[in-house]
């Protein structure tokens, strides 16, 4: 009898718990937000970002992040350093329920990371995101058309 | 009953009395002859004409019941505030981005439920929209207010502005931002740009904890503009820088603008936006749909530490 009562309390005690603790606060866009994935060195999101871009036909967009080497090309008018490493995170776009003539990042489709060893020697990894479609991206020369992308400068 | 007729009398009266008070403005307004919004097609300008013109353009059309003495003064000061937001009026003076801008912002503000006000239309029936009209507007947006991007300009470097004044509100410019992280970005298809929301670790962090509701004090927020330029491979990238903006929050230092800091610089000069001390009234003008989100529109990314 005390078994079933406790076991019967239970899961209202949990769910009072849980109410306490669930976030009654902000939107956020979880969707969008890259999850502790074990096969990614690193949160991209976390570097810093230095450029943005626009996929129409794949409805899609894409920001460039860059560790601390890679993103001294927001200074300065040079090749990547070694030791850089970028990182081209790219969404689905859905539109912004807070502006009508507004896109913002759905759900992550892919993630592609290019770094530049002390040797100069180029690598290139891809992450394949929850909303990746077979032939999406990925046309021709992927490493050199993400180390091209012009940065985005601000005075 | 001889004394409650005298007081009815009494307040008969003063009714009739308080008529010979009316707000200036609409004792010396004249009847404005109709215009439309030139370019625009009759069927969707009638719509703005008949939603948003008596407070947003100086062509109001007064009911009897908006002249009687109080309720006049109080649309008066619906007007007064309605034309400083909006004014439809200023329609032919506007070029194309200018006026396209007004019309979203005239949408935005219908989209989120603000206008028209609902003290407007309880009594004002006609100017409720309905789902057709809507309907029509979007339509009409997505196929004719659609921002095409440049083409791609060829450009080496940024020079740095080395003295950047301070915004009209005493707010200052913050240089370090590009070092933030990229809590959200956006394509604004409305006005050609793209955009990148910054935000400083204390933003980050308020995010991460689910504490954004209010933010917390210290958070900043840097939306920073570029013009859309199309790439010869067709995609659309980051072009010609056009603004960065700033919300800095403090409850106490800026309670009496609902809470944050508001500026902005233009250009690639960076001059500071705003004409008076007070032209942070715009902003908050604009982000008042978002009040339940403590004045944010943005829908930030959560940024995890993948070490911890």
């Amino acid at each position: 009898m005390k078994l079933i009562y406790t076991g019967g309390i239970l899961p209202f005690i949990i769910l009072f718990i849980c109410g306490c603790n669930s976030n009654p606060s902000g939107r956020i866009n979880r969707q969008a937000s890259v999850g502790n994935n074990a096969s990614l060195p690193e949160n991209p999101l976390e570097m810093t970002p230095m450029a943005v871009s626009l996929q129409a036909e794949a409805k899609t967009m894409s920001t460039l992040y860059g560790n601390s080497i890679a993103s001294k090309r927001l200074n300065e008018v040079a090749n990547y350093a070694p030791g850089s490493v970028v990182y081209l995170v790219t969404w689905k776009e859905k539109a912004d329920s807070e502006w009508f003539g507004a896109r913002i990042p759905d759900r992550v489709a892919t993630i592609e990371r290019v770094s530049i060893d002390g040797k100069g020697q180029k690598s290139y990894t891809f992450f394949k995101g929850p909303a990746w479609q077979e032939g999406l991206l990925l046309k021709g020369d992927r490493e050199a058309i993400i180390l091209s992308i012009p940065i985005a400068t601000s005075p | 009953m001889k004394f409650k007729f005298k007081i009815i009398l009494c307040i008969a009266c003063l009714v009739l009395l308080a008529q010979l008070i009316r707000p200036e403005e609409l004792s010396t307004a004249k009847a404005q002859t109709a215009k439309t919004l030139t370019g625009v097609p009759k069927e969707v300008a009638n719509v703005f004409e008949t939603s948003c013109f008596d407070c947003h353009s100086a062509q109001t059309n007064l009911r009897w019941f908006d002249k009687i003495t109080p309720a006049n003064f109080l649309v008066a000061s619906h007007i007064r505030d309605g034309r400083k937001a909006l004014d439809f009026s200023q329609w032919d003076s506007l070029a194309t981005p200018q006026r396209n801008a007004m019309l979203y912002f005239a949408l935005n503000g219908i989209l989120s439920g603000e206008m028209p006000l609902s003290s407007y239309t309880a009594l004002h029936p006609s100017a409720k929209l309905k789902e057709k009209d809507i309907a029509l507007l979007k339509n009409y947006f997505l196929n004719n207010l659609v921002s095409k991007p440049g083409d791609a300009v060829s450009r080496v470097g940024q020079p740095k502005v080395k003295e950047v004044k301070n915004s009209p509100n005493g707010v200052a410019y913050l240089p370090g931002y590009r070092n933030w992280k990229a809590i959200s970005s956006t394509d604004r298809f409305d006005n050609g740009t793209i955009r990148i929301i910054f935000g400083n670790p204390i933003a980050v962090k308020a995010i991460h904890d689910g504490k954004t509701k209010p933010w917390p004090d210290g958070t900043v927020f840097a939306k920073t503009a570029w013009k859309q330029e199309k790439g010869k491979d067709g995609n659309v990238y980051a072009g010609q820088f056009v603004q960065v903006e700033f919300m800095i929050k403090d409850a106490t230092r800026y309670a009496g603008t609902k809470g944050w800091g508001w500026a902005r610089w233009k250009g690639e000069n960076l001059l500071p936006y705003g004409k008076t001390v007070k032209f942070d009234s715009e902003c908050i003008s604009c982000h008042r749909p978002e009040r339940n989100n403590d004045y944010v529109f943005t829908t930030p990314l959560d940024i995890k530490d993948f070490k911890k």
